[in-house]
């Protein structure tokens, strides 16, 4: 199904919804936000940054509109978006346009419609439609799936069926490609049990579970789970590699093939009278690339550079292959074994101010990323700001990013 | 002698007069009084509250938020967060248990009880609105509070969801309204005082705001108007955690 026929589709099952909607009941958000990106300037990277967003300052704009017109749910955002050295762009998007509706016992959902998953913080193994980036500074909203979904509740439990991105085989992105999901919750005395079984071309069959229990005021628990029949991971240039492969921007990494991998998380909130919690979490992501690839990524970009100068060697190769090189920081997960430690504070007497610390380390290279963050909300107004810095052993993730860190900040108005 | 009786008179007379006071008091059960006082909140069994919270801060209006509270017996009750600056939250409580979808996620997040007391009008204080089925204590007499004479309860929690594990709570010796309430955290810090104020809706007298002074930072107070009460019936699957990411409700 083309996305045209799609969104006629939602149109047309539009009347099908709650007949006393009324017309329009919708809230507005402008959000501005900033970043500066400081380039490390040691970088192994450093003659193919040019070519990349690495170290650039950007800032965008947003207009948020959320709420609902007739039965219909929207969430339409329109951003001007602008990085240093690049002329600034704008875009209409449609994050959800859906419509839910129900036929005697049985719950339908047509559109395109935010469906995140699992009960972690810092990464979801279970979260197999939406596949939401997680640990982002300010990001925007959620793009949502187009999907049409059955559900059926009782009091304690939920079944969905979802067919997600109809139409669609295997794309660039896996969260566009076609897929049918059947989840499931089931609330078991004071246990949330959520388990997903997902059929797509690309991973064939995926299946998980989670949990989340309360078993004391202060203290939640959870813990997550999935096995992938096939996976992939990113991969730098396979070695022994070649000058003139190292050369090639298109072969600077590649996507290995993976039987079985599987992902798994466990970790627990902690939170005080005083306003104070503690997240802490540990996870397992087989699909990741290991040290031993960051490893080989940095040996590659050093001898990348030993050819620069070279008789018959052009630069604008050297810089090419360097910057292809840079994608494998785009993979979904950069560690495999990862742990998080988040400490966070809300004014509990409500005087709107919040304040995060965020210490993150990969465990198998020693890499570390740490953020603080401040924020304050009043009426109508609120700010952020922040910083995140990277480091770690040499060779590690989060040494080898070509930024030492990130200065953040937002200002949005809700009316 | 007679100043030895004189004496004992003085003594033992105002003891005799509360004991007299006390015996109508005591002789009422606990629960029956918490149930006549939750009736001036919870005037249905089912029932959706249209709430006000306004936050004064040195006595200057801070914030305003709007809820709608849907409460169904059995301890549940979904909170639909409904002013710009929150719309798409949702808090849902089934007895000890709840969970709180953001906008920007979309999906049942678990939290503790302690959670659910951060924000700026306590969600806690908003989605509470009985006290019958949470609490049980004991009558330790009468007082005057604000020149009505209460009967004064000391009721404790008893259920680890609660907001507060204990309550100092006044209510009126005629008609059984409340009137003040002192409420305390885990720690038995008395957090907040809460006075009550009753408006007439559809005949009858009802509790129309609930006023929090916050007791440890003392210039900040919170009204919550209950602006209107309409009898509604969700079906259970509403108070299903995972069917608070559908808008069938509102969002």
């Amino acid at each position: 199904m083309n996305r045209a026929a799609f969104f006629v589709a939602v149109l047309a099952a539009a009347p099908a919804a709650v007949a006393d909607d009324p017309v329009a009941d919708l809230s507005y958000k402008t959000r501005l936000v900033a970043e500066h990106h400081d380039l490390r300037g040691d970088s192994v990277f450093a003659p193919g940054l040019p070519l990349t967003g690495f170290g650039r300052d950007r800032g965008r704009l947003e207009q948020e509109v959320r709420g609902r017109l007739g039965p219909a749910s929207l969430l339409l955002t329109g951003t001007v978006f602008s990085q240093e050295g690049q002329t600034p762009a704008a875009r209409l998007l449609a994050n959800e346009a859906y419509v839910d509706f129900r036929a005697g016992e049985n719950h339908f959902t047509i559109g395109k419609k935010i469906l995140s998953g699992d009960v972690a913080f810092g990464f979801r193994p279970i979260d197999v439609i939406q596949r939401e980036l997680r640990l982002q500074v300010l990001p925007p909203a959620l793009e949502g799936v187009p999907n049409l979904t059955w559900e059926r509740f009782t009091k304690d439990t939920a079944w969905s069926v979802v067919l997600a991105n109809p139409g669609h085989g295997q794309r660039g992105d896996p969260k566009r490609d076609g897929s049918l999901t059947v989840r499931h919750y089931r609330r078991s005395g004071g246990t949330d049990v959520h388990a997903v079984a997902r059929i797509s071309d690309r991973y064939r069959l995926e299946t998980g579970a989670a949990l989340s229990a309360v078993p004391d005021e202060s203290l939640e628990l959870h813990a997550s789970f999935l096995v992938q029949r096939r996976g992939e991971r990113l991969t730098p240039l396979a070695e022994p590699a070649t000058t003139s492969a190292l050369l090639d921007p298109d072969r600077a990494f590649g996507v290995t093939s993976l039987n079985t991998p599987r992902k798994a998380l466990a970790g627990f909130t902690w939170t005080w009278e005083s306003g104070w919690s503690v997240i802490g979490e540990t996870w397992w992501d087989g699909t990741a690339p290991t040290a031993a690839d960051w490893q080989t990524l940095a040996a590659q970009a050093r001898r990348r550079n030993a050819l620069l100068g070279l008789p018959g060697v052009p630069a604008a190769a050297v810089a090419g292959s360097l910057a292809a090189s840079t994608r494998l920081f785009q993979a979904p997960g950069v560690s495999r074994r990862t742990a998080l430690a988040h400490l966070g504070w809300t004014d509990p007497a409500g005087g709107g101010w919040t304040a995060s610390l965020d210490i993150l380390r990969t465990l198998e290279d020693g890499g570390w990323t740490a953020t603080a963050a401040v924020g304050w909300e009043a009426d109508r107004v609120r700010f952020d700001a922040g910083m995140r810095r990277f480091g770690g052993k040499p060779d590690s993730v989060y040494r080898l990013l070509p930024e030492r860190g990130i200065l953040f900040a937002g200002v949005s108005l809700a009316f | 002698m007679s100043d030895r009786l004189e004496r004992l008179a003085t003594l033992v007379l105002p003891g005799f007069a509360i004991l007299l006071l006390a015996v109508p008091a005591c002789a009422a059960d606990v629960k029956a009084l918490l149930k006549d006082a939750d009736r001036f909140r919870l005037t249905e069994e089912s029932l959706r509250v249209e709430t006000e919270a306004k936050v004064y801060k040195a006595g200057v209006l801070d914030k305003t938020r709007l809820y709608n509270v849907y409460v169904k017996p059995g301890r549940r009750s979904l909170v639909v967060f409904r002013s710009p600056s929150e719309r798409g939250q949702k808090l849902l409580m089934l007895a000890d248990d709840f969970w709180l979808v953001l906008p920007g996620s979309q999906r049942p997040l678990r939290i503790t009880p302690l959670q659910k007391l951060l924000g700026d009008a306590s969600t806690g204080d908003v989605a509470s609105l009985a006290w019958s089925e949470d609490y049980d204590g004991t009558i330790e007499g009468e007082q005057l509070v604000e020149g009505i004479p209460c009967i004064k309860l000391d009721i404790t929690g008893q259920r680890k969801g609660v907001s507060y594990p204990r309550i100092v709570l006044y209510l009126a010796r005629d008609g059984h309204y409340p009137v003040q309430a002192e409420l305390y955290v885990a720690s038995d810090k008395l957090a907040k005082l809460a006075t009550f104020k009753l408006g007439v809706e559809g005949g009858r007298r009802v509790v129309s705001t609930m006023i929090l002074v916050d007791r440890l930072q003392k210039d900040r107070r919170t009204e919550l108007n209950y602006l209107a009460r309409t009898r509604k019936t969700l079906p259970d699957e509403y108070y299903n955690p995972a069917f608070l990411v559908r808008a069938d409700i509102e969002n």
